[in-house]
């Protein structure tokens, strides 16, 4: 008799567990919580405002722009609800921009790295400055989105860009051996015009893919057994819903971009080398004056640190840092730990910079 | 009866006599691809794949674009690309906008004495519709409405024509 309880109690549990890991990986977990306010659009990129929590004396008084990568949604820079990098910086006391570049359409495939970094983005901290009523700023790029305020950064160094902030920046890209993505979109065997030709954009499922194939029995099976194996851990099987979220909700990249990020930088290191030229002009790195803190993530298969750390010699910058954190290239930002490591030295870095 | 408790409480996994092996595997195989992915080998075959799948897919995607502009210009209907090329024109409309957003922002600027005055701070903004209204930005044109009457401009822009 207690034999047969304890197997239908078992029958129950093991239940339990399929209905809440198939309700995990089916629905999506409400992420970028955060209250913000849209207080501009142009095309598909909308520029958020996040409601300031801390009474405006007490505030720093440069404002943070957010810029994140063009083929990812910034909602992982506010994931969830006590532990978001964007809620926390509220908390500091910041005001926080979010440039939220939007899903590219079929109309929006010729769309380049000069459009995003110079016609997008000197209309964006326009808004920011109007807003703020400062004309210095403080402005965050991670992965590509630091590829963009690189750009910017060196096209326009009188823009009152006062810090700048890296974040697993994809900038330098002479070590094809350890780029993985520099191997496998080597010209000899990836032909991107025919990619463009077929998609237009390059479609946000092939990105995935790429990004997943770095790692893949971790992202295709690993990832799925610690979910299995903590379901009876709420806190994880939150967080593990909340990232899935992200990581599932893919976007198509712009096709010019896409090419320039191919072609001018992983190819040809355009962008190391000062060789890049936007919109006509040549962009020198030199030119950066802003105060500069790169983050590298050691563990970061994306952005391996070699692409990350050259930057530092090439900026005219009298105030730069280098801070190395373990983890990778998203986890550092959004990982258990992040809350403990990143997120405080980014605030400890800004805020002394931002009065 | 506490034993049986304590049994039940346990929540039962099948996995769990196998977790440990499980997992050494797993590191094993994780290593092992990543080794593997990261060769020239695998970059060929990925590019020969992707090459493969686009020359198969080229013909019927071309017949299916032009049957496609054909059927629609049959209904009197726009293509894809005379909807892009519209697209474009309006994100030029914007730009412009932008611009002359940015010039008013000038002009208010001098006509405040120079002095840089922020706009109202988020949450703060009284005109219906703008703070509620996640789907559409703030425009800033602070000359406008310190020139009109505020009501007027809200008219303008939330009115649907």
């Amino acid at each position: 008799m207690e034999q047969a309880v304890v197997a239908s109690d078992a029958f129950v549990a093991l239940q339990q567990r399929l209905w809440t890991f198939t309700q995990v990986l089916t629905t999506k977990a409400p992420i970028a919580q955060t209250p913000k306010e849209l207080v501009w659009a142009l095309n598909k990129a909308k520029l958020y405002r996040y409601t300031p929590v801390v009474a405006a004396e007490d505030r720093h008084r440069t404002p943070l722009l957010l810029i994140f990568a063009i083929m990812n949604r910034p909602s992982i820079l506010d994931l969830r609800p006590g532990h978001s990098f964007v809620e926390f910086m509220v908390g500091q006391g910041y005001d926080l921009y979010l440039l939220d570049w939007g899903v590219p359409g079929f109309e929006d495939r010729h769309l380049k790295l000069d459009d995003y970094a110079l016609e997008y983005l000197p209309r964006a901290i326009r808004k920011v400055k109007a807003i703020s009523g400062c004309e210095e700023f403080s402005m965050l790029g991670w992965c590509i989105g630091a590829i963009l305020t690189t750009i910017y950064a060196a096209m326009r160094p009188d823009d009152g860009l006062r810090n700048l902030l890296l974040l697993t920046a994809p900038l330098d890209f002479s070590d094809r051996n350890g780029i993985t993505f520099a191997r496998w979109t080597d010209e000899k065997y990836f032909n991107v015009d025919r990619i463009l030709e077929a998609f237009g954009n390059v479609p946000g499922e092939m990105i995935d893919y790429g990004a997943k194939a770095l790692k893949p029995v971790e992202n295709y099976i690993t990832n799925y057994c610690k979910l299995w194996d903590n379901l009876d851990d709420p806190q994880v099987v939150e967080a593990w819903h909340a990232m899935n979220t992200w990581v599932t909700d893919n976007i198509p990249m712009a096709g010019g971009a896409y090419r320039q990020l191919i072609v001018d930088l992983y190819r040809n290191n355009l962008l190391m080398k000062n060789e890049l030229v936007v919109r006509g002009e040549r962009v020198d790195l030199g030119r950066i004056r802003a105060n500069l803190l790169t983050v590298i993530a050691q563990g970061d298969h994306i952005t391996p640190p070699c692409q990350s750390e050259a930057i530092l010699a090439k900026t005219g910058s009298k105030d730069k840092e280098l801070y190395r954190i373990p983890g990778g290239h998203i986890g550092i930002m959004a990982g258990s730990a992040a809350p403990r490591t990143t997120w405080p030295h980014i605030d400890q870095w800004l805020s002394a910079r931002s009065r | 009866m506490s034993e049986t408790q304590e049994k039940t409480a346990k929540p039962v996994d099948p996995l769990e006599p196998f977790r440990a092996m499980r997992d050494a595997y797993l590191d094993a195989m994780a290593k092992t691809m990543v080794e593997a992915v990261n060769t020239e080998a695998y970059a060929q075959a990925s590019g020969a794949m992707l090459d493969g799948y686009l020359a198969a897919s080229a013909p019927m995607r071309e017949a299916l674009d032009k049957s496609m502009v054909q059927a629609l210009q049959q209904l009197s209907l726009p293509s894809r690309q005379e909807v892009a090329a519209l697209a474009e024109r309006f994100t030029n409309v914007e730009m412009r906008l932008d611009d002359m957003d940015a010039k008013l922002d000038t002009i208010a600027k001098i006509l405040r004495g120079g002095a840089h005055a922020p706009e109202p701070p988020a949450g703060k903004d009284s005109r219906p519709g703008v703070a509620k209204a996640a789907a559409q930005p703030r425009g800033a044109a602070p000359v406008a409405s310190a020139k009109r009457p505020r009501r007027r401009i809200v008219r303008g822009r939330n009115t649907p024509r």
